[in-house]
C-alpha cells in the first residue's frame, strides 16, 4: 500500500474590481479557493490512486473553518481524507511562515508516514515557495521543487520527474521515496469533481486537529519573520509615439533605443 | 426559515458554474449560428453526472433533489439557453415521467442509459393542431393484437432528431376525454414508422433541437406502453408541475447571464466622461434587472422547496414559471439596451439571450396558460 499525502491552502483571490483601502482590501472583494498550483498537485495524486492497486491520498490543510468547502472540493475529486489544523493560537498569528508550516506539516507526517508528499510549487497569495523543501529537509525525505512531469515506479521506490528550471531549462531527475515534489501548474488537466464525488464527499472525514492534538505548542508558530510595512509601489508608464514615414519612424527609434542603452559596448 | 443553500447544493452549483463558463461560454454563439447540437458538451455533463441529477441513484442518477436540479439548470442557462432547453427536456420531460410512472423493467431499459447519460430524452404532446388545448389531440394509438400502432404528427419536439427515446402521448380510447389519452415509449433510431419530417429554425435556441415528427403505423409491443392505459393527461399535469420549475430556473439563468453581462459592460464602458453606470438612467435599469432576476431566482428555489418538501406545487410552480419567463425576457431586452449598438451584435451575448427568453414565455404552458392555472388555484 502507498500513502499520498497533498498539502493544500486555501487562498484569498481579489475579485476584478476591487478597491484599496489604504493598503488594505475589504472582505468583501475577496474570494476563497484552493491555490492554483495545489490543484495540480491533487490531479497528480488522484492519478496516482487511479492507476495504483492501493494507494491512499490524504489531504492536509492549515486553515479556519471556512476552508473546509475547499478541502471537500479535494476530496470531491478523489482523495480519500482530509485533515485540518487549526485552533484558538493559530488564529490568533498574523503570519504564519514557512517554519511554523514545516513545524506543522512534519507533525502530520510523523503520524502519517507518507511515501510521497505533494505540495504546490508555491501559494499566491504570501508566494514564499518554500514550504515543499522545508518539510522534505525537516521530515528527511528527498525532494524535487517545480516538477512538470511524474513518472513514478512505486515497486522500485523510485520517482523520475522533469524539473523546470529557469530560462526554459528543464532537468530530468530520479528521487527516491518517501519523498516531497512540489509540483508546478501544467503538469495535468485538473478534473472537474463530479456530482457524484462531491455528494460521496460530503460524508468522508475531515479531522480536525490541533497544535496540542500534533504535540507542539505556541512556540511552534512564533515567527521570526514580522511585517514591517506596507505600501503601494508608484508605477510609471512612458509612451513615445513615432510619426512618420517608416525611414524617419525607424531613425527615431534607433536614437531612443541608443539613449537607453541598448546596443552600447 | 432558512435561504442558505447547504454546503454540498452550494459545492455543486459552483462546480457546475466552473465548467459552464469554461466548456460552455465560449462556444455558445458558435453552436448558435451553426444551428448545431452540441453532442460532445452533453457527453461532459454525463461524465460529471448532470444528466440525471432528480433521478434516483438505483437508475444511474445522482439522486439529488428538485433544488438541486434547478441551480445545474439555472447555470446552463446562465450561459446557454440552448444547451439549457436541451437538458430540461431531458431530464423533465424525457427521464421523470419514467421513473414516475414506469415499471420496474421500464426503468431499466429506458431511464438508466438516460440518467448516465448515454443517451437524450425526448417527449411529444404538442401537435400541428393542438398547443394549449393539449388534450384534443389526434395523434391514435390502437391495439392490435399484443402491439400498439401509432399514428399523427407531432410538434415542436425538443430533442427529437438527436434523442434516443422519445415520450408519446396518443388517443387511445377516443370516446374518453381526458381519460382516453396514454403515453407510449418509442424508439426513434429502431422503431420503423417513425421520422423527423422537419428540424426548425428558430429566432434563438437553435443549438437546441425542435422537430416536427410523423408517426406513421409504428409498430410497438406492449411494453412500450408507460403506466395503465387512459394515464396520459394525469401523467402530463404532474410532469410539468416538475417541468416548470426547471424552466423557470433556465429563465433565471437567462436573466443572470444577461444581467451579468450588462453590469459588467455598463463600468466599462464610457460616454460623456464616464462610466455609463454612473448615469441614473442605467443604474436604475441594473438594479431593476437585478431585481428581477432576484425575484424570480426566490419564486423559483421556493417551487423547488415545495416539491421536495411534499407540499402541493401546482401554484408556484406556475408562479415561478410565469415570473421568471417574463423577467428573462425584461432583462434581457434590456441588456440589449444597455449595451446599446453592441448589443444588438452576434459579438455581444445580450442578443442572444434576447432570442432565447422569449421561448420561456411560450414552452411548457404560455404565461396566458399559466395564469389560468393560478388563477383556479386562487379560486378564480
Amino acid at each position: 500500500m502507498m500513502k499520498v499525502l497533498v498539502t493544500v491552502k486555501e487562498v484569498a483571490e481579489v475579485e476584478e474590481d476591487f478597491v484599496l483601502d489604504g493598503t488594505r482590501i475589504d472582505d468583501r472583494f475577496l474570494e476563497y479557493d484552493l491555490n492554483e498550483w495545489d490543484d495540480y498537485a491533487i490531479e497528480t495524486a488522484v492519478q496516482l490512486a487511479e492507476a495504483g492497486d492501493d494507494v491512499e491520498v490524504v489531504s492536509a490543510t492549515i486553515g479556519p473553518e471556512r476552508c473546509e468547502e475547499t478541502i471537500r472540493m479535494a476530496l470531491a475529486k478523489g482523495v480519500d481524507r482530509g485533515i485540518r489544523v487549526w485552533d484558538d493560537t493559530l488564529a490568533s498569528v498574523d503570519l504564519l511562515d514557512v517554519n511554523a508550516k514545516t513545524e506543522i506539516f512534519n507533525a502530520i507526517i510523523a503520524e502519517e508516514e507518507p511515501d510521497l508528499i505533494l505540495t504546490g510549487v508555491q501559494a499566491h497569495d504570501d508566494s514564499f515557495g518554500a514550504t515543499g523543501v522545508s518539510v522534505a529537509d525537516a521530515a528527511g525525505y528527498e525532494w524535487a521543487a517545480v516538477v512538470n512531469a511524474l513518472d513514478l515506479d512505486a515497486d522500485a521506490g523510485v520517482a523520475h520527474v522533469r524539473r523546470e528550471l529557469e530560462g526554459g531549462v528543464e532537468e530530468l531527475t530520479d528521487v527516491e521515496l518517501p519523498a516531497v515534489l512540489t509540483i508546478q501548474t501544467g503538469i495535468n488537466e485538473p478534473r472537474y469533481a463530479s456530482l457524484r464525488g462531491i455528494r460521496m464527499a460530503q460524508r468522508k472525514e475531515i479531522a480536525q486537529q490541533t497544535l496540542d492534538d500534533l504535540g507542539l505548542d505556541e512556540g511552534a508558530v512564533e515567527s521570526q519573520i514580522t511585517l514591517t510595512d506596507m505600501y503601494e509601489p508608484e508605477s510609471e508608464s512612458d509612451v513615445e509615439l513615432f510619426e512618420g514615414d517608416a525611414d524617419a519612424a525607424a531613425a527615431s527609434l534607433a536614437s531612443v533605443l541608443r539613449e537607453k542603452g541598448v546596443g552600447a559596448q | 426559515m432558512d435561504f442558505e443553500l447547504s454546503p454540498e447544493h452550494r459545492m455543486i452549483r459552483d462546480t457546475v458554474q466552473d465548467f459552464c463558463e469554461e466548456e460552455i461560454k465560449p462556444i455558445a454563439q458558435e453552436v448558435e449560428s451553426e444551428h448545431r447540437f452540441p453532442k460532445e458538451v452533453f457527453d461532459q455533463l454525463g461524465k460529471l453526472d448532470m444528466m440525471g441529477v432528480p433521478v434516483s441513484e438505483e437508475y444511474g442518477g445522482l439522486g439529488g433533489d428538485q433544488l438541486m436540479y434547478a441551480l445545474v439548470t439555472e447555470e446552463l442557462g446562465r450561459v446557454s439557453g440552448g444547451i439549457g432547453l436541451s437538458y430540461a427536456a431531458h431530464v423533465s420531460l424525457g427521464s421523470k415521467p419514467i421513473e414516475s410512472f414506469g415499471t420496474e423493467e421500464q426503468k431499466e431499459r429506458w431511464l438508466t442509459p438516460l440518467a448516465q447519460g448515454d443517451g437524450m430524452g425526448a417527449w411529444a404532446l404538442t401537435e400541428p393542431g393542438s398547443g394549449s388545448d393539449a388534450s384534443d389531440m389526434d395523434t391514435t394509438a390502437v391495439k392490435d393484437g399484443d402491439e400498439w400502432v401509432l399514428n399523427g404528427t407531432k410538434q415542436f419536439i425538443t430533442n427529437a432528431n438527436v434523442a434516443d427515446s422519445v415520450l408519446v402521448k396518443a388517443v387511445t380510447d377516443p370516446n374518453a376525454g381526458y381519460d382516453g389519452i396514454s403515453t407510449f415509449i418509442i424508439d426513434p433510431q429502431n422503431d420503423d414508422g417513425f421520422a423527423v419530417t422537419t428540424v426548425w429554425d428558430k429566432m434563438g435556441l437553435n443549438c437546441s433541437p425542435t422537430c416536427e415528427i410523423a408517426l406513421d403505423d409504428v409498430r410497438v409491443p406492449a411494453d412500450r406502453l408507460l403506466g395503465e392505459a387512459g394515464e396520459g393527461w394525469t401523467q402530463t399535469m404532474k410532469t410539468l408541475e416538475g417541468g416548470r420549475i426547471s424552466i423557470a430556473a433556465l429563465s433565471t439563468g437567462l436573466a443572470q447571464g444577461a444581467y451579468e453581462a450588462a453590469h459588467q459592460y455598463a463600468q466599462e464602458r464610457e460616454q460623456f466622461g464616464k462610466p455609463i453606470s454612473k448615469f441614473d438612467a442605467i443604474r436604475d435599469k441594473l438594479v431593476d434587472m437585478y431585481r428581477k432576476t432576484e425575484r424570480a431566482r426566490l419564486l423559483t428555489h421556493n417551487a423547488a422547496w415545495r416539491y421536495d418538501n411534499g407540499k402541493p406545487v401546482t401554484k408556484a410552480s406556475a408562479l415561478a414559471k410565469l415570473d421568471a419567463s417574463e423577467a428573462s425576457r425584461e432583462v434581457a431586452e434590456d441588456a440589449v439596451q444597455v449595451l446599446g449598438g453592441y448589443g444588438y451584435t452576434e459579438d455581444f451575448a445580450p442578443q442572444r439571450f434576447y432570442r432565447d427568453a422569449k421561448l420561456m414565455e411560450i414552452g411548457e404552458g404560455t404565461s396566458e396558460i399559466q395564469h389560468l392555472i393560478i388563477g383556479r388555484q386562487l379560486g378564480l
